[in-house]
């Protein structure tokens, strides 16, 4: 169905475009259409008892654009992966394996139509707000893969999204941007017994407890999302307004107690997605040779697990502000410095909430990013380092990438995870890695 | 007793404007080696050399726009294809595929080998420097007028520039460019002069010479130019990725 209303929409696009617009040379197929892709292996060993391979993975990317003209183009991205971890080992439960050792995705399928100063993407794709790099403070849209924690790249985080973004410039340097989607996917966490499984929720029920499944539909018209960006450069300065209507792309676990006599209630967890309303805004401001960046978010209608036996549905609501502040800036030697400072804070009392992660009223969090290039930037070392500020728990990733040639790279990289237990960080005390990649781009 | 030194306060105020008229003049003329329309696609080479290394080559395409816009496309080697530069007057982006979204960078960031983000991105300096005349001097037996460039702001990719232009038709010839320290960063030189469009000669090359590292070397190259109107979409961050 979703396929049939998308092929719908595209075919009205594309009539809609004035002929016009349309270069006849741009339709000689061979010049218009470009195809690329990559392949890569990653490596990847776990350093704490027991040592193992943690990851084998063959990972595969093509994507193609045809341009019909200078106004319209398709383009289309599938990836594949096979994951040989689970054939050489026995460590993961079989849910694991079938969740995390095959995938074959389509990333992308968009038709992009221009006329005048409008701008239409329609079709499965990504759709990135904010300015900082490595953070989602206002990357609200698309829904996250967390099945390998943080690690991967953005691109691979982000799980693609059939939506309608169009853009409008309504003057010179000035654009309104919106967004609708009925696709409501949620981030995609790892399943119990994966080798970055999330610490859940912090319940201690002494009665029997009955987890439902969480599985709404994930196309709806009637839960659908959508908002907008408005951004405008001034005088250097780059700023944005957004606000988007989402569903709570976590679940939160609201609880109720179900009477069995004469044996003991049960306690039935049921995992939901609250509305959020997030208005935010980013900014940014190049110094020269220093860029100034920044973001902020509210999410209204953001609800936490709570402990607290006297609480009926055993969930408050702390509407939520997310910031963050970052500098870039050169140090010697051409080394490139990127320092961010970012925080949460909960509108209200945080004494009994439950979900690892969140520290207290206030949550902070500092990265430091290091990069440099040696021998005609063919070998790159960087590293990032992030610390939870209350709790001291932290992430250390050094990585070193060597250009073989203009199309292939290797690199040599380790995660080092330290901290308590229910901290961020912390409760991948025991999956430090070290990693090893391969990928040959065409 | 203070006639002469009043006549002379009066010849120095009139002059010193004219000779930075003159001065930006020539800035503006030998700009013009570097700019061959108001809108144009321009395809560069950048090979970028060091000792007992093997070269680089990197290869771009730059759409230009009035209004000191640009867009520099990565189109080769295959692990940077897909990458793009965005200059809006004097502010400049990176799209990169590994973060999905355009990311704010300064000018002065190194691109490739001894080449500036604002090297391809931006070159006008006309609009980013206060010029003023120095002398005149041979740079290869070329007879040159010398031009101290002072950056009008601190968000150009250089803090200073010393200019040689060539005093019979004012095409660039050499340049040095400068940290705000003083230190020589890179020195410049422009030549295989041609008819890339006809009737309007540019410089299609600029080789770029480290200012401490004599042997690291860039040279520039720039090949195929279209003249044509640009769409105002290839000058709008929002659609860095749908152009990639």
């Amino acid at each position: 169905m979703r396929l049939l209303v998308a092929v719908l929409v595209l075919a009205s696009l594309v009539t809609a475009v004035d002929a016009d617009e349309r270069e006849p040379d741009a339709t000689i197929w061979p010049a218009a259409l470009r195809v690329r892709g990559r392949l890569a292996e990653e490596f990847a060993y776990r350093l704490h008892d027991p040592g193992d391979v943690s990851k084998l993975k063959t990972l595969g990317w093509l994507e193609g654009k045809y341009a019909f003209s200078e106004a319209v183009n398709l383009r289309a991205a599938v990836r594949g992966w096979y994951d040989a971890v689970f054939k050489a080992t026995d460590r993961y439960p079989a849910n694991v394996e079938r969740d995390q050792e095959a995938s074959l995705s389509l990333r992308e399928a968009i038709l992009s139509v221009s006329h005048g100063d409008l701008d239409v993407r329609v079709g499965r794709q990504q759709i990135v707000w904010g300015e900082a790099i490595s953070t989602f403070v206002t990357d609200v849209v698309n829904p996250k893969d967390f099945r390998e924690f943080v690690l991967p790249d953005f691109t691979e985080l982000r799980i693609p999204i059939w939506a309608l973004d169009a853009t409008w410039r309504l003057a010179r340097n000035v654009t309104l941007e919106t967004v609708w989607t009925p696709d409501t996917m949620h981030n995609r966490l790892p399943k119990r017994g994966a080798e970055f499984q999330f610490a859940g929720p912090d319940f201690r029920f002494r009665n029997p407890v009955v987890r439902l499944p969480d599985d709404e539909d994930e196309f709806s018209l009637a839960r659908s999302e959508g908002g907008f960006r408005l951004s405008a450069l001034r005088e250097g300065w780059d700023v944005s307004l957004i606000y988007y209507d989402q569903a709570d792309k976590n679940p939160v676990f609201f609880q109720r107690r179900v009477p069995q006599p004469p044996r003991p209630d049960v306690i039935v967890l049921e995992p939901r997605h609250p509305r959020l309303h997030v208005v935010g805004a980013t900014l940014t401001k190049s110094l020269e040779p220093v860029v100034v960046r920044s973001e902020v978010a509210l999410s209204v209608g953001k609800r936490y697990e709570t402990s607290d036996p006297l609480d009926g549905d055993g969930v408050v609501r702390r509407d939520t502000l997310d910031y963050l502040v970052g500098v870039d800036f050169p140090l010697a030697g051409d080394v490139d410095a990127a320092l961010q400072l970012s925080q949460k804070i909960l509108t209200g009392d945080a004494t009994n909430l439950a979900r690892p992660g969140v520290a207290g009223r206030v949550t902070t969090s500092l990265a430091l990013r290091l990069t440099t290039g040696f021998f005609n930037n063919t070998l790159n070392p960087t590293v990032l380092f992030v610390v939870g500020v209350e709790q001291a728990d932290f992430r250390v990733s050094p990585r070193l990438e060597w250009v073989l040639s203009g199309s292939v790279t290797m690199a040599v990289g380790a995660d080092i995870f330290e901290g308590r237990r229910r901290t961020l960080y912390g409760q991948f005390d025991r999956n430090d890695r070290v990693t090893f990649t391969t990928t040959w781009r065409f | 007793m203070c006639r002469p030194a009043v006549a002379l306060a009066l010849v120095l105020a009139c002059v010193t404007p004219a000779l930075a008229d003159e001065a930006m003049a020539i800035v503006r003329d030998a700009d013009r080696f570097r700019r061959p329309a108001d809108s144009f696609v321009w395809k560069i080479t950048i090979t970028s050399q060091e000792a007992k290394k093997a070269p680089s080559v990197d290869a771009f395409e730059v759409f230009v726009k009035g209004g000191g816009r640009s867009l520099v496309k990565f189109v080769a080697p295959p692990r940077n294809v897909g990458r793009s530069l965005l200059a809006l007057g004097r502010d400049l982006w990176i799209y990169l595929p590994d973060a999905g979204k355009p990311v704010r960078i300064p000018f002065s960031q190194r691109l490739v080998g001894q080449v500036a983000n604002g090297d391809v991105a931006r070159a006008d300096y006309t609009g980013d420097y206060d010029a003023r005349l120095v002398g005149e001097e041979a740079v290869e037996g070329v007879a040159c007028h010398v031009l101290d460039l002072k950056a009008k702001t601190k968000d150009v990719t250089y803090a200073a520039v010393k200019y040689w232009v060539a005093k019979d038709d004012r095409r660039p010839v050499k340049a040095e460019f400068f940290a705000a320290t003083g230190t020589l960063l890179k020195t410049g030189t422009f030549d295989e002069f041609k008819e890339a469009v006809p009737g309007h000669p540019l410089a299609t090359r600029l080789t770029l010479v480290d200012g401490i590292r004599k042997d690291r070397r860039s040279v520039l190259d720039y090949g195929e130019v279209v003249v044509r109107d640009i769409p105002e979409k290839y000058f709008d961050k929002s659609s860095m990725k749908s152009l990639d």
